[in-house]
């Protein structure tokens, strides 16, 4: 799968003054490729990663799948897209809190109407693939953040998505957890050719990218 | 993952908030079963009185207020206006004179729901009002024209009091004793003391008066022309044939009817802006959860279907329970305005509350619940990853 931008842009009006959050930004990612866009708070980082993961719509500019101009897809094909193609990995592990592990694994492939025999099968080999075989049935609150991302993290898996979009995984972790995310997201990369983009801060990350692009003030700056 | 499964537990994360929901749900069903089936059970009441004096013109005195057959207000007439209208009128085949006694109040005040009536009657005219009602296990008998102190009870007076075939009782201090317990399912017999007329004259102090007269037209003879004939014979009278009887007592049923249909719109509308504020509140409370899913690409009829769930799930265990407090409240309202002891209400419960008219409402307070969830579920279909995680920051 590749995802191309060009001359994306996202204006945000607050008040009555405008913010350049995503500013004409050309962008590639690339199949099987680890990248990192760095940048400090507020320079658009997970504006321009929630337009790639056609989760918001340009002001102006274009986003291509696969060759294919996102702005044409209708709603319910830029749904199955994030559903079969894309996995999300949020800060704030975003995992559903009345759901445990295994089940928070299981929901996306319950709404890809995969059979739950299969559904159960895979989430219990992911949780034990990001080391968490003996916590399948606490729920989100029962876990650690650690525990909490890499949940997140197997979920983002498990309908075998093309690219993984990470939006600052490690910036509620402590730095040994945070380590272990990593290690963990660049294996994803590694073993499964999954393209992983993440937006960071964390400079462990960005050692191990094999691209990385600087954004600031909406900007694309240098690769 | 069920989607059931799913809900149920959404819905119970605020479990005060939602049990506090289903309570008022549940109160809300709870009020329109036990007003409803009030009223509908005093419907069904006044209605199959219209089976007693099938096909004859009652006359009773001008101004008079009758329920169906049953004169309520007006004043008496003489016993021998009947003989006269045999007599004097050539369309009368039978006239038959009979006293109706509703009890008064102690603040001589007739009750909204008279726990019993007394009702004299020519003995040779049993039939007129009996029709082929049979005696309770065929024991006793119908008093005859020589007995003095010799009543029919409705069973249902006979149950309440333990009154049996041979059993005295005493009515305004005359020793009276009970010769037969009718079977019937109508609920006005059920109530009534019948006894001879002069008996029933003497214990309430109305010689030789009456405040109905049963008149029968020969055949080939309508009703109308019948009515009036005696209308026009008799000034003081009304002369009512059985459309009219009807015809009197329709609007009263269709405002009762109007009524409680407002009422319940009511109570259903207060209901779905319940449910709709509560689950307002919590699809507010969840944004991220249903920006997640929106996020991870679930559909958007997924979403949709998972609030609507959750407020149909409210609407079911409020149902449930206002259908159970509902049908016992119109069990208590029944006792309550007929002085019947309740226990007595049990093995009729399903004709006070019919289960057709339960189910009516459960699916009605489903349904409501379901439209209380409509907006809030397109609201949680509108919340996108972006503006919600933009809106946190």
């Amino acid at each position: 799968m590749e995802i191309k931008t060009a001359d994306l842009t996202k204006l945000y009006r607050v008040g009555s003054s405008e913010i350049n959050a995503v500013n004409k930004v050309n962008f590639e990612v690339k199949e099987a490729k680890f990248m990192a866009i760095v940048g400090p708070s507020g320079s658009g980082k997970s504006t321009l990663l929630h337009l790639m993961g056609l989760n918001d719509y340009p002001t102006s500019g274009k986003i291509f799948v696969d060759d294919a101009d996102a702005s044409l897809l209708s709603s319910s094909e830029r749904r199955k897209i994030r559903l079969f193609r894309m996995g999300f990995i949020f800060q704030t592990f975003n995992l559903m809190p009345t759901l445990n592990s295994l089940e928070n694994v299981e929901l996306p492939m319950a709404l890809a109407g995969r059979p739950r025999k299969e559904q159960r099968e895979k989430a219990v080999g992911l949780l034990e693939a990001v080391g968490l075989g003996k916590r399948l049935l606490h729920r989100p609150k029962e876990l650690s953040m650690g525990e909490m991302q890499r949940v997140a993290i197997a979920r983002a898996l498990a309908n075998n998505p093309e690219i993984i979009i990470a939006d600052e995984p490690t910036g509620e972790l402590d730095s040994k957890t945070a380590k272990e995310i990593i290690s963990l997201l660049f294996d994803i990369n590694r073993k499964e050719k999954t393209a992983v983009i993440v937006a960071t801060h964390d400079e462990k990350i960005v050692k191990l990218a094999d691209t990385i692009y600087t954004i600031q003030d909406g900007k694309l700056l240098q690769q | 993952m069920r989607l059931l499964t799913i809900c149920f537990r959404n819905l119970f994360r605020r479990k005060m908030r939602t049990v506090l929901c289903i309570i008022g749900v549940a109160l809300a069903t709870t009020f329109v079963i036990a007003v409803g089936a009030t009223t509908a059970r005093y419907a069904t009441v006044i209605k199959e009185m219209s089976v007693l004096f099938s096909g004859q013109v009652m006359v009773v005195s001008k101004g008079a207020i009758v329920i169906q057959a049953i004169p309520i207000t007006g004043s008496m007439l003489q016993e021998s206006l009947a003989e006269e209208l045999k007599q004097n009128i050539a369309e009368v085949e039978k006239a038959v004179p009979i006293l109706f006694v509703t009890p008064i109040g102690l603040e001589e005040i007739i009750q909204p729901v008279p726990p019993n009536f007394s009702i004299g009657i020519p003995v040779e005219n049993w039939r007129l009002i009996l029709g082929p009602t049979p005696l309770r296990g065929n024991a006793g008998h119908f008093p005859t024209n020589e007995s003095s102190d010799e009543v029919v009870v409705g069973a249902s007076l006979a149950d309440q009091y333990n009154w049996t075939v041979g059993t005295g009782i005493i009515v305004r201090g005359y020793g009276l004793e009970i010769v037969g317990i009718l079977d019937t399912k109508l609920a006005l017999l059920n109530r009534c003391v019948i006894m001879p007329l002069k008996l029933a004259q003497e214990i309430y102090n109305y010689p030789r008066s009456v405040n109905i007269i049963s008149v029968k037209p020969f055949q080939g003879c309508s009703q109308e022309e019948l009515a009036d004939v005696i209308e026009q014979r008799v000034e003081y009278v009304n002369a009512l044939t059985e459309d009219e009887r009807n015809d009197m007592i329709q609007p009263v049923l269709a405002q009762v009817e109007t009524w409680n249909f407002g009422i319940q719109t009511v109570v259903f509308l207060m209901s779905l802006i319940l449910v709709m504020t509560v689950t307002i509140m919590s699809v507010s409370e969840r944004r991220r959860d249903f920006a997640t899913l929106d996020a991870i690409g679930a559909p958007l009829s997924y979403v949709f279907r998972t609030v609507i769930f959750e407020t149909s799930l409210i609407g079911v265990f409020g149902g449930v329970l206002g259908v159970a407090f509902g049908s016992f409240a119109a069990l208590v309202l029944a006792s309550l305005y007929t002085s019947i002891p309740l226990a007595m209400f049990f093995p009729t419960f399903y004709e006070i509350v019919s289960p057709f008219y339960m189910l009516e409402i459960f699916l009605a307070v489903v349904f409501v619940c379901c439209l209380g969830g409509i907006i809030p579920a397109i609201n949680a279909t509108r919340m996108r990853i972006a503006e919600v995680l933009r809106a946190e920051y």
